[in-house]
């Protein structure tokens, strides 16, 4: 025993030991965490931001994001020698021809040609790849399974469009986008592991610790390799945002993408300097099953009647709830309150911000969220609710709104908002009652409709309008809401007149099919692009009127970074740049 | 070994195949019950491609036929299956990866967390009522109710933000040592007080009294008789405190980072990582059976007289 005893006593010494010599570097490198293990490094099957930031130092597309001399972000060409116009054929589809620069390699030598891209494309696009970014290739002629993209020789390409798109050259630096090769490829493992983990960007995967860091390396090969400034970047993977604050307090980690909601207040005062507010395009809201009834039991409406009422009633609710409070109680992280549903930082056709032409012409969005008007919202909307509830004067209480059920998916920041609004609502005698599910259980209840009120909220995957509204056509796999679905397929309760805008279009009392998808598909064919914008204001006013979105803030991207850090940049869809940064320490 | 052994052995191996069938039994049928799959996600896939992903591991097929293909590729082949969320990676590569470290950790920790333990324990009880006895108890005391997550906070507070002696990550070097005391105070402090306990009662037995009385040397009775004697409870709790030690702590590996396996469950569940959930509930019931068989086995080694039926 006493010999046992000491071997365990001696073992473990020399362990702990081993365990405390630290390694050195010499070469300039940072260390940062923004997330746990990706999901996946290849290119066409990531969704996530995450994923997406690693994907943008290790490959290289035909066009990437850049900071020019002011600051600004812009899409410059990367590997293709320029981004030229479209081509607009006789049918009305855009054709757009690349010429790649010359030189371009793969990180294991091998040439790269315009071949690589055609391989690549198909594959991303394709049914049997089942990647979750799939359609970002539908704007392409033959998507899904036969796309109108050649390479002509080794270094032109060509590709065919359904018709011209404003945000294409934003398209070529989405990752789906990205090339990768063949035989690379077909080894299915070939994302996990660094030695098959062949690319074409700034850097090289030289190790991967699986659920403990990702380091990149300076790829030589790469063409632009002399304007890369940091020879190394660590990636630690943590999905905790306490311990992630724990390492960028002592200095280990230099920029951590996420920081624990109860310490925001404090942390901005603490580092003012070092905790950063970015934008980022999406919104947060509560959205309404459709097909929920929400009138009192008694209610003789039925039908179009009925479904009319609702979308007042639902719209008069939007109006109880305090925005301000929200973001500056609960949100804390300089949110801004909405009050429709495209988010900010989506331009407009002149490149004014989308969402402030949007809705009336009075205020910004579809109604006045600004502080002073939140008393007359709550006014207007209890008269508005009189119309369909009884009121009791005496105690300011509606006595037979149906009770509903408010789901959320488990974390304590929606939780609050639920409550908030839950309160809100109590104030006139509604009851809502919080239910919370996990995660997994609680998107395929939303997605089922099996629910009455529910939490929600939507990131741009690109700077378009068009990516927040063609979620809501009927068949849309995102349409929670349940427009066009079930009961709501019949309802004829929606006008639409386009004839001001050249279209021969005029809808009077048409089902949700026969309107809304009628002007999304349109926005989809239309090459002029104001006609286009104002098509999809059209498409929001339509889905606004329904009153089923309840936007409430549009969504900021917080994370802090080291004073000592330089060159960081990070774009609207929230990748983070490290490739141009130098650390003075 | 004896036949009766043998036997024992062979008897208890059975029923710990039999624990593991039911465990995997069990957990398929209710993982599938659960709502939710393993692609669904904030963002929807068209249907077409849903349905691609569902023949491509085979999930599309009757939900009998599923369970008995993976019992028949884990008996035939050990075939765990590609992780269905990781892309490109195996089941066993995930956990083996994350067994490397939570291992190391466990096994470490286990290893200190006894040998201070039974050290404490013995001179508590050698030395019983004394101020030192008292001081041991009141401190193991004190570990054994504080939960781990709020030692293991204090202790990152202290010594990697405020002093900043060891990383706050374990993926880092010198990264473990946090997570391995964190892990080890809890089993030290408890294996202190069970050696103690049962020390006092084997120090108040007969044949101790017998063998004093006869002048065998103190150092004698303590090392020869007393405490392997008093070490059967010990054992007992050692087995399967090992078994949970090395498969992953959630609560450590999520506090200081930790690459290890224990993160692994929780996410495997929440992702409805069908063949990842079936493979960490398997290893970590494989693990448990085995750790309790070995325990028992042991009982035998410290005390001769204990009979396997």
């Amino acid at each position: 025993m006493k010999k046992l005893l000491s071997l365990v006593l001696a073992l473990s010494m020399v362990l702990s030991c081993a365990a405390l010599s630290y390694a050195e570097g010499e070469e300039t490198s940072i260390a940062v965490s923004i997330a746990s293990e990706p999901d996946t490094l290849d290119p066409a099957l990531n969704s996530a931001v995450d994923g997406a930031t690693l994907i943008a130092h290790l490959f290289s597309g035909l066009s990437t994001w850049a900071q020019d001399e002011n600051g600004n972000l812009v899409i410059v060409p990367d590997q293709a020698v320029e981004l030229p116009a479209a081509v607009i054929n006789e049918d009305g589809t855009a054709t757009y021809t690349y010429t790649l620069a010359d030189g371009l390699t793969w990180s294991d030598g091998k040439p790269l040609t315009a071949a690589d891209y055609v391989f690549a494309w198909k594959r991303a696009a394709s049914e049997a790849l089942a990647a979750d970014y799939g359609y970002m290739f539908e704007v392409v002629k033959g998507y899904p399974d036969d796309l109108a993209v050649e390479a002509t020789d080794d270094k032109t390409l060509v590709v065919t469009l359904n018709n011209d798109v404003s945000y294409w050259n934003e398209l070529l630096a989405f990752p789906t986008y990205l090339p990768v090769r063949e035989d690379v490829v077909a080894n299915e493992a070939w994302a996990t592991d660094p030695a098959t983990y062949i690319c074409n960007g700034p850097y090289i995967m030289s190790e991967w610790a699986h659920n403990s860091k990702i380091v990149l390396t300076k790829n030589p090969a790469y063409a632009k390799a002399d304007g890369i400034k940091m020879d190394k970047i660590e990636f630690y993977l943590s999905d905790d945002a306490n311990n992630m604050l724990s390492n960028f307090k002592n200095g280990d980690w230099l920029l951590i993408d996420d920081v624990p909601t109860a310490e925001i207040a404090t942390l901005k005062a603490e580092y003012p300097t070092e905790f950063v507010v970015a934008g980022q395009i999406g919104t947060y809201y509560v959205c309404w099953n459709v097909n929920a009834d929400i009138l009192p039991a008694d209610t003789t409406l039925t039908g179009v009647e009925a479904e009319n009422a609702r979308a007042e009633i639902r719209n008069a609710i939007a109006l109880l709830f305090d925005r301000n409070y929200i973001v500056r109680e609960i949100g804390q992280a300089g949110q801004v309150p909405a009050s429709s549903f495209v988010a900010m930082g989506m331009t407009d056709a002149d490149g004014s911000e989308f969402y402030k032409n949007a809705g009336s012409a009075d205020f910004t969005g579809y109604y006045d969220v600004s502080e002073e008007a939140y008393e007359s919202n709550w006014a207007s909307a209890v008269e508005t609710l009189k119309k369909y509830y009884a009121f009791d004067e005496a105690t300011q209480q509606f006595t037979n709104f149906p009770t509903m059920e408010y789901l959320y998916n488990t974390s304590e920041g929606h939780k609050a908002i639920g409550e908030y609004l839950a309160s809100a609502l109590a104030g006139i005698g509604i009851t809502m009652n919080l239910t919370n599910q996990e995660w997994a259980t609680f998107l395929n209840t939303r997605k089922d409709g099996d629910y009455t009120i529910a939490r929600n909220g939507w990131l741009a995957d690109y700077n378009d309008p068009i990516s927040f509204l063609d979620m809501w056509v009927s068949a849309s796999g995102n349409n929670d809401v349940q427009f066009g679905k079930d009961a709501h397929k019949d309802i004829a309760a929606y006008s639409i007149d386009l004839t001001d805008l050249g279209i021969d279009v005029k809808v009077e009392n048409g089902t949700w099919a026969q309107t809304y998808d009628v002007i999304i598909n349109l926005v989809k064919k239309c090459t002029d692009k104001d006609t286009r914008y104002k098509l999809m204001h059209r498409a929001e006013d339509l889905l606004m009127s329904t009153g089923a979105i309840v936007p409430l803030y549009f969504y900021t991207d917080i994370y802090m970074i080291d004073d000592s850090v330089e060159g960081f940049f990070s774009n609207p869809l929230g990748y983070k740049y490290f490739m141009y940064c130098t650390v003075n320490k | 070994m004896n036949s009766k052994m043998l036997q024992y052995v062979l008897k208890r191996v059975l029923l710990a195949l039999l624990t593991i069938w039911i465990v995997i039994t069990v957990t398929f049928f209710v993982m599938h019950a659960v709502p939710g799959g393993p692609f669904i996600g904030e963002k929807a896939i068209s249907k077409e491609a849903q349905a691609a992903l569902e023949a491509k591991y085979g999930l599309d097929k009757p939900l009998m036929e599923q369970y008995t293909t993976y019992l028949k590729d884990i008996v035939t082949r050990f075939d765990f299956g590609p992780s269905l969320k990781q892309r490109g990676r195996m089941v066993t590569d995930i956990i083996a990866d994350g067994m490397r470290t939570s291992a190391k950790l466990g096994v470490i920790a286990a290893c200190i967390a006894a040998f201070i333990g039974i050290v404490l324990g013995a001179v508590a009880a050698l030395r019983r009522n004394t101020v030192l006895d008292k001081t041991i108890m009141v401190i193991t005391t004190a570990f054994v109710s504080m939960p781990s997550f709020i030692m293991g906070s204090l202790l990152l507070v202290l010594f990697s933000v405020t002093l900043k002696w060891v990383p706050a990550n374990g993926a880092s070097a010198g990264g473990l040592i946090l997570p391995v005391i964190t892990l080890a105070l809890y089993p030290m402090a408890y294996i202190t007080r069970l050696t103690r306990s049962s020390m006092l009662d084997v120090l108040g037995q007969d044949y101790i009294r017998t063998a004093r009385a006869k002048g065998v040397s103190r150092r004698r009775i303590i090392f020869g008789h007393a405490l392997k004697n008093s070490l059967i409870p010990v054992i007992t709790y050692f087995g399967p405190m090992l078994a949970y030690i090395t498969t992953g702590s959630m609560v450590v590996e999520q506090i200081f980072a930790v690459p290890g396996i224990g993160r692994q469950f929780v996410s495997s569940i929440t992702n409805r990582d069908y063949t990842m959930i079936m493979g960490t509930t398997i290893f970590l019931a494989t693990m448990i059976v085995i750790m309790n068989l070995v325990s028992d086995l042991l009982y035998k080694v410290v005390d001769p007289r204990i009979e396997f039926e």
